[in-house]
């Protein structure tokens, strides 16, 4: 009896000891790699697509052997809810507990920016695909963070430009701005108004209406705003707010009456709203896959894309897709996949993506990347519309200047 | 030999020696039991002792730790000076607010509470200027002499929290105290023996606002920043839940309590998003199975787990 | 600001606070007769929405569909209400104050964890038929035309309801009931089938207002959460139980929220809530509750 017990615990503890060392053993170490978006809340329509376009990326990836063809990545993601708190718990845990060597972090500005110190912190990578806040880059640098979606300045640039001219065109005097309270949207309303003031100087900004995240109802804001009949309205609102935003003002005529130039209108909004859109508005985005058909690689991931989801790309699934694989040929320059050799290769490296050749800037880790401007119409391939007279401002045309950048660190010192 | 704090000493000696055997992930998780625990205690003054439900305690949770960051932040206020500061900010706090809510009891008790809570909400979430709104504060890092590794910070915020759950229990078995139990079990009975009683509820309510804020400040470091939510009506939830699972009539239930959730959202969270519905159908079973908490069912059974005396059928109306 | 824009800002209100009337008359009810304060009726509102646009996308090829989905919706929502009051809520009739709390929030909990397992993350968007996608002008006002729809919705529910407790056997017992629980009990009268009906009723009409509410901007997870508490304040301000309490309520939250936004955007909750406080403070039972209820 004795004999019999205890030859079942020793061949036991072998085959669990077997278990216990082989999984470690034979196999090359994967990647590990973090998404933590918000997958619910505010954020929820961009940061969906942004999940695809990650997904298909590593499948691509992992189908020729993984990264240096031979750690296959495997994702774990995590819902940052859009709440900062949330998000950097959850990054935490994927962290500590998934082992994670780099994050895609997040929808909102306000996450990625409480997200950086905690990856820093841990000494893993922070790529930020969809939340453009410039200040995810601008101050309290991390040599961790990347940022491939072109920021909140670039942005604004654009906007003013586009902006300028047509207010010069059309004689245009007061405007109003809707920007949602949030990081985003503030500093995108920002530097807007601090362009226009550079560009269009007679331009008077009569009132600022500042929705919460989240806003539901806009009715109010939309009612306000029509009764101070301004030249122009400037919107800075994303995703879901800006579905029902646009859609609620639309019921009032909203667009007929007032001209609303140089708004974030995404791909996603195009394809959502493709029945109630309003034509012929001039409007900005980040990342359209229709603007860079003609490079193979954008061609390529619109195929597959497509073939996967059985719809077509948005800048998010884009944006993302393009994270995933500047990360990874930072691994490939660093030929390793250790974070420090990978940050330090990443850092002004030139990256082929599917927005083209791109680098990102040494100074701030941001991706030298274009801001697209074009006028919302139809077109017979598609069935949404897209922009029309793309005026694609390069990254180079957009940036903050170095020098700025230098003195606002120095300024948070 | 029936020592009527071997219980609590056996906790303390296991909070001392876990953080050796388990891995980091999990002091993280044991920093979080700790200052959620001593929340859902300080909430257990208002809740066990007085019989009133409080939904808005996170207010206070709150204002101690932007209280704490906004200290260590913008005016490099050492942590040792910014713990008993937030104490007195959320007192203070506690001292206006809570002076209209103790005219108030039962439903409307618990619905100012929580129109209060989600007043101190609004209002830090727009001061966009001071508090930075939603986006938080960011950049609040433990002390030098703690440093950034987990450890240090556990066994700093253990002796911290380990202070106040005594400080906790000697005025609960103080006179103070049983005063509380007595207008709890019969307020006006307790009125009739000369008791001003909207006086002790009012200095009960800002005593476990203090200790709330207490928990707020060590929240900040722990967590590399604040933000907005730590106040809202489903923060204040939290020690509502952690209590009921641990047990409200007994000392150490709210931090039992606190255990048990953290430890199985840690869980939870690892294979599924759904963490939300699960907890739901725990505090179901909880609430419909087990109403005195784990400790109330064990307590039966385990003669060193004290009674605080009251049971299920007695909050105040 | 000239007088049609201070009208525009109060047909934006009065939208607003027939909304919140939708969501918050069967918070009342339920609180009223059950002394139970139900915190998963805004997520059985947000089913109700997500309902709504299920039905519209079935029969998206008949034009009633836009319609006839909101009845639908409310009639599927109360269809989950009595299962829930079968199930749960008839247990904690008795219970302390905390335990139905917490039970009808985690009920909360659970249900919005099932609206996003069943319809998934994305915003839902229901498309209207042409008839409605103009404004329509006011005295010089818009008004988007829906609105128009809702706002005659919620009038009628609101006269129904005020018909059915004034002139239906059924209304009487009700609010009896809302003045007390004992003493119609003592007169033979079957709480518990009463608890239930009512019950089902107020969800039937959480349900409606979700479907109101579907067409106008888009659905998304977390709008539960946003008025569950802007319906608490409706239902202290007017008064637990009181359906003319309700009413005033929500067309006060309503109003101060569309106004309040023209001078002082960050201040409008601030201000809903300083108000519900001081309503607590000064007059606990709301304008028009009834006094002797504890």
């Amino acid at each position: 009896m004795k004999l019999r017990r205890n030859t079942v615990i020793f061949v036991t503890f072998l085959v669990c000891s077997y278990f216990f060392f082989a999984s470690g053993a034979t196999a090359a170490e994967k990647y590990n790699l973090g998404v933590a978006l918000g997958l619910t809340g505010a954020g929820a329509l961009y940061s969906a697509d942004g999940v695809e376009g990650i997904k298909l990326a590593v499948d691509e990836i992992n189908a020729k052997g993984g990264l240096l063809g031979q750690h296959k990545v495997e994702l774990f993601i995590r819902d940052s809810q859009t709440k900062p708190d949330v998000g950097v718990r959850e990054v935490k845990d994927l962290i500590l507990r998934d082992k994670i060597r780099a994050v895609i972090n997040d929808y909102s500005s306000a996450v990625a920016v409480a997200v950086k110190p905690i990856a820093q912190e841990y000494k893993v990578l922070h790529i930020a695909s969809i939340s453009n806040s410039e200040n995810i880059t601008k101050i309290n640098p991390s040599p961790y963070t990347f940022q491939v979606v072109p920021n909140s300045y670039m942005q604004a640039k654009a906007i003013a430009v586009g902006i300028a001219k047509l207010a010069k065109q059309k004689g245009w005097k007061e405007y109003i701005t809707i920007a949602s309270d949030y990081e985003w949207g503030r500093s995108t309303q920002a530097e807007t108004v601090k362009f226009l003031k550079e560009m269009a100087p007679n331009l008077v900004l009569k009132k600022e209406f500042w929705p919460r995240l989240g806003e539901a109802q806009f009715t109010s804001y939309i009612t306000g705003i029509m009764a101070m009949k301004p030249d122009f309205v400037v919107g800075c609102i994303a995703s879901n707010d800006n579905v029902a935003w646009m859609e609620q003002a639309k019921t009032y005529g909203f667009f007929d009456k007032i001209p609303y130039p140089g708004s974030l209108i995404t791909v996603t909004e195009l394809q959502l709203q493709a029945k109630t859109l309003p034509r012929n508005i001039i409007a900005l985005t980040r990342g359209p896959f229709f603007a860079h058909m003609d490079n193979p690689m954008m061609a390529d991931f619109v195929k597959n894309y497509r073939a996967k989801y059985n719809k077509f790309p948005s800048d998010w699934a884009v944006l993302s897709y393009d994270a995933v694989y500047a990360l990874k040929q930072g691994v490939e320059k660093a030929k390793s996949i250790d974070t420090e050799k990978v940050k330090d290769a990443m850092k002004g490296l030139t990256v082929n993506l599917t927005r083209g050749k791109l680098t990102f800037r040494t100074i701030d880790n941001q991706l030298s990347c274009s801001s697209y401007l074009g006028t919302i119409a139809d077109d017979p391939r598609y069935p949404f519309p897209i922009y029309k007279d793309i005026v694609e401002v390069k990254g180079s045309e957009s940036e903050r200047p170095e020098k700025e950048i230098l003195e606002a660190r120095k300024a948070t010192k | 030999m029936k020592n009527k704090y071997l219980f609590p000493v056996i906790l303390f000696l296991l909070a001392v020696a876990l953080p050796f055997i388990v891995p980091e992930f999990w002091v993280h998780v044991l920093t979080e039991i700790l200052i959620m625990g001593l929340f859902a205690a300080s909430f257990n003054m208002i809740f066990g002792y007085m019989g009133q439900l409080t939904f808005g305690h996170a207010a206070y949770y709150g204002v101690g730790a932007y209280t704490t960051g906004l200290l260590m932040v913008k005016a490099n206020v050492p942590l040792l000076v910014c713990l008993p500061l937030s104490m007195l900010s959320a007192g203070l706090c506690a001292a206006v607010l809570g002076y209209f809510c103790v005219k108030l009891r039962g439903i409307y008790f618990a619905i100012l509470t929580m129109a209060f809570g989600q007043l101190v909400y609004y209002i830090i979430f727009q001061w966009y200027s001071f508090t930075g709104g939603d986006n938080g504060l960011q950049g609040i890092v433990p002390p030098a002499f703690l440093g950034k590794a987990a450890n240090p910070y556990y066994f700093f915020t253990l002796i911290v929290v380990a202070i106040g759950m005594i400080a906790l229990w000697i005025i609960s078995e103080s006179p103070f105290g049983y005063t509380m139990r007595a207008i709890r079990d019969n307020a006006e009975r307790t009125e009739f023996i000369g008791i001003n009683i909207q006086r002790y509820m009012h200095l009960n309510f800002i005593i476990a606002a203090m200790f709330a804020g207490l928990a707020g400040a060590l929240w900040g470091p722990f967590n590399r920043s604040v933000a907005p939510d730590l106040c809202n009506w489903q923060h204040s939830g939290m020690p509502v839940f952690m209590t009921v699972m641990g047990g409200p009539f007994h000392f150490l239930g709210p931090l039992i309590g606190s255990a048990i959730y953290t430890m199985m959202m840690a869980f939870v969270t690892s294979f599924t998003e759904y963490w939300p519905m699960v907890s739901g159908i725990v505090i179901i079973i909880v609430v419909l199975v087990m109403p005195g908490g784990l400790l109330g069912l064990l307590g039966d059974r385990l003669p060193f787990l004290r009674k605080i005396g009251g049971s299920s059928k007695k909050t105040n109306q | 600001m000239d007088i049609t824009s201070l009208f525009t800002q109060f047909l934006s209100g009065l939208t607003y606070g027939t909304i919140l009337f939708l969501v918050a008359a069967g918070l009342s009810l339920i609180f009223g007769v059950m002394n139970i304060l139900n915190f998963a009726h805004a997520a059985l509102w947000l089913m109700g929405a997500y309902f709504s646009y299920t039905f519209w996308n079935l029969m998206q090829e008949h034009s009633f569909a836009f319609w006839l989905s909101i009845p639908l919706a409310g009639l599927a929502a109360a269809a989950v209400g009595w299962v829930l009051e079968m199930v749960l809520i008839r247990r904690i009739y008795k219970r302390e104050l905390y335990e139905q709390l917490l039970i009808t929030y985690s009920i909360a909990l659970i249900l919005s964890d099932t609206i996003k397992l069943t319809w998934g993350v994305t915003n839902k968007l229901i498309v209207r038929p042409e008839m409605i996608r103009k404004p329509v002008f006011i005295f010089g006002a818009p008004l988007d035309s829906y609105f128009i729809f809702v706002i005659l919705a919620g009038a009628a529910v609101a006269v129904g309801l005020w018909w059915f407790l004034k002139y239906t056997r059924y209304g009487h017992i009700v609010k009896a009931a809302v003045h007390s629980r004992e003493m119609v009990a003592a007169l033979g009268i079957p709480i518990p089938q009463i608890d239930t009906w009512v019950f089902t009723l107020g969800i039937f009409l959480a349900g409606f207002a979700g479907g109101i509410q579907a067409p106008i901007g888009s659905i998304t997870l977390g709008m539960d959460t946003a008025i569950i508490i802007q319906a608490f304040c409706v239902v202290v301000i007017g008064g637990f139980g009181s359906l003319l309490g309700t009413l005033v309520g929500s067309l006060i939250v309503g109003l101060v929220m569309s106004f309040t936004i023209l001078f002082w955007p960050e201040g409008a909750m601030v201000l809903i809530f300083v108000i519900t406080a001081a309503i607590l403070i000064v007059r606990p039972w709301g304008l028009f509750g009834t006094p002797m209820r504890t």
